[in-house]
C-alpha cells in the first residue's frame, strides 16, 4: 500500500516561501529528475523522505524578459517554452533543441537542470559561458549567486532549505559579434546523459578577440572553466595559429581529469573534450 | 484529493500526491493503452498529453497535475487524428509487437499538430523520444509522412 506522504502546492510563490521557512521539503518542479532519482519498482510511488513542494505551476516562476542587457528566464521555464520565446538567444535555441526529446522539453526545467547538479547537466555549460547568475529567494529577501559557486558537486548546491531558485539571469546578453557553440556527445541523439559536452563563447571585434569563455561538461565533478586559460587568448587576432591552439588545449589537457563510469572512458571524454577545444577554436569566425 | 480532467471528464483521486500518472491511469483509470517502457522517461511508450503538450506519465507526479487536462491514447481514438494515423500506421507497415505505439501516436500526433507538413528530419525529431525495437523507425516514418500528406488540414484542428 502506498505510503502517506505529505505534498503541498500553493498557488503563490510568497505561501510556498513561508511553507519552505517552517519546514524542509524537497521541491519538485518539472520532476524529470527527480522522479527518476527516487524511483521505485513499478507501481509503488517513488519514495521521498521529506515533504513534497510542487512549484512548476507558479507564474512568478515562469517569466522570462529583459532589463538593460541582462535577461531574465523565469527557473520554472519549460525547455519547449524557451525554444518558443523571442527573447531567448539563438544558440541557447540550438541547444535546447539537441536536449532530451519532446516530450521531456514539455516538462523539463532549466532551473530544476541546474539544481539537479549533475556533473553531465545538460544546460550547465552554456550557463557557464555566459556567466549566468541565480536569483535566491526566500523569506529573508533575494540572493545573486554566480552559477559556478551556486553548484559545488554533485547534486550538491548552494541553495538553504528555505530558498527557491526563481531566475536564471543572463548578464549582458549581446548578439552583436558573439559566437556560442554547444556540442553534445551522447549514445544517442535524444534523451541520453552526456559522455562529453562543450560550450564555447567567443566575442570579436573585427578580427579581435574581445572576449571568450569555454565551459566543459561530464569531465569532472562540476563544469569546467578555467578563466586564467581564457584570459590569455584574450586580444589574439582569429585565426589563431596553430601554435597558438596547441598551447590551449595543452593546458587544458592538464585540468581535465575525467573518470570511467557506465556511459564512456576517461580516456574517451578526454580526447573529444580535447577536440572540441580544438574544433572551437580553429572555427573561422 | 486531486482533481483534473482525464479524456475530457472530470475525475478525482485521493491517492498520495507522489503517485506516477502513469500507476494511475493504468491501475486506477484502468487505461492500459500507455504503456510502461523503462520507467525513466528515455523510451515515450507511456506518452500522455498534458494541457496539450506530449510528456512521458512515467515522471508525472499527480501532485503536479491538479487542474491539468490529461488525455491518453483512449481519449484521442474517436478523433479524425487518429483515424488518419490508425490507417497510416496500417498502409505504411509502421506497427509490429506494437508495444511503442501508443506512445508513438501520441508523439506523431503531437508532432503534426505543431508541424502539419513535416521534412523526414522533423519527423525523426518528433519521434526521437520513443524508442521502436522492432520496425527500425522507416516504415514509422514512412507512417507519419503519410498521415501529413493523407490528413492535409486536419492538423490545427482541436
Amino acid at each position: 500500500m502506498a505510503e502517506k506522504v505529505t505534498a503541498y502546492r500553493f498557488d503563490r510563490i510568497d505561501e510556498t516561501l513561508s511553507q519552505l521557512n517552517r519546514e524542509d521539503c524537497a521541491i519538485i518542479a518539472g520532476g524529470t529528475d527527480v522522479m527518476v532519482l527516487h524511483k521505485s519498482r513499478r507501481g509503488v510511488p517513488p519514495k521521498f523522505s521529506k515533504p513534497i513542494v510542487f512549484i512548476d505551476h507558479l507564474s512568478e516562476l515562469k517569466q522570462v524578459y529583459q532589463t538593460d542587457k541582462d535577461l531574465h528566464i523565469g527557473a520554472c521555464c519549460t525547455y519547449t517554452e524557451l525554444l518558443e520565446h523571442p527573447l531567448i538567444p539563438t544558440p541557447i535555441k540550438s541547444a535546447i533543441k539537441t536536449i532530451a526529446a519532446p516530450a521531456i522539453r514539455n516538462r523539463g526545467t532549466v532551473g530544476g537542470n541546474i539544481c539537479n547538479a549533475s556533473p553531465a547537466g545538460d544546460m550547465l555549460p552554456l550557463l557557464y559561458v555566459y556567466n549566468a547568475k541565480v536569483l535566491l529567494r526566500s523569506v529573508n529577501g533575494d540572493r545573486f549567486v554566480a552559477i559556478s559557486d551556486f553548484i559545488q558537486g554533485p547534486r550538491r548546491i548552494q541553495r538553504l532549505h528555505n530558498e527557491i531558485v526563481t531566475e536564471i539571469i543572463l548578464p549582458s546578453v549581446l548578439e552583436e559579434g558573439t559566437h556560442v557553440i554547444f556540442e553534445k556527445v551522447g549514445n544517442r541523439n535524444a534523451d541520453a546523459i552526456a559522455k562529453v559536452s562543450f560550450a564555447g563563447f567567443m566575442r570579436i571585434n573585427k578580427e579581435r578577440i574581445e572576449d571568450i569563455r569555454f565551459a566543459f561538461g561530464a569531465v569532472g565533478p562540476t563544469m569546467i572553466r578555467s578563466r586564467e586559460i581564457e584570459k590569455k587568448l584574450v586580444g589574439k587576432t582569429l585565426p589563431l595559429a596553430d601554435a597558438e591552439i596547441d598551447t590551449i588545449v595543452a593546458e587544458f589537457d592538464k585540468i581535465i581529469r575525467p573518470i570511467d563510469d557506465q556511459r564512456s572512458t576517461a580516456v574517451y571524454r578526454k580526447t573529444v573534450a580535447l577536440n572540441l577545444l580544438r574544433y572551437f577554436l580553429s572555427l573561422k569566425q | 484529493m486531486i482533481t483534473f480532467t482525464l479524456n475530457g471528464r472530470v475525475v478525482e483521486t485521493d491517492a498520495p500526491a507522489t503517485v506516477r500518472l502513469l500507476d494511475l491511469i493504468r491501475d486506477d483509470f484502468e487505461l492500459i493503452g500507455t504503456k510502461e517502457g523503462c520507467g525513466e522517461g528515455e523510451c515515450g511508450a507511456c506518452s500522455v498529453f498534458v494541457n496539450n503538450l506530449v510528456q512521458n506519465s512515467c515522471l508525472i507526479p499527480i501532485g503536479s497535475i491538479a487542474g491539468a487536462n490529461i488525455q491518453t491514447i483512449e481519449g484521442i481514438i474517436e478523433t479524425e487524428q487518429f483515424k488518419i494515423l490508425d490507417e497510416s500506421y496500417s498502409v505504411a507497415g509502421g506497427v509490429q509487437c506494437g508495444y511503442c505505439i501508443p506512445g508513438m501516436i501520441m508523439a506523431s500526433a503531437a508532432l503534426l499538430s505543431k508541424n502539419p507538413h513535416p521534412s523526414e528530419t522533423e519527423i525523426r525529431e518528433g519521434i526521437s523520444g520513443n524508442l521502436c525495437r522492432c520496425t527500425g523507425y522507416n516504415m514509422i516514418v514512412d507512417a507519419i509522412n503519410l498521415a501529413a500528406q493523407k490528413g492535409d488540414g486536419i492538423w490545427q484542428k482541436k
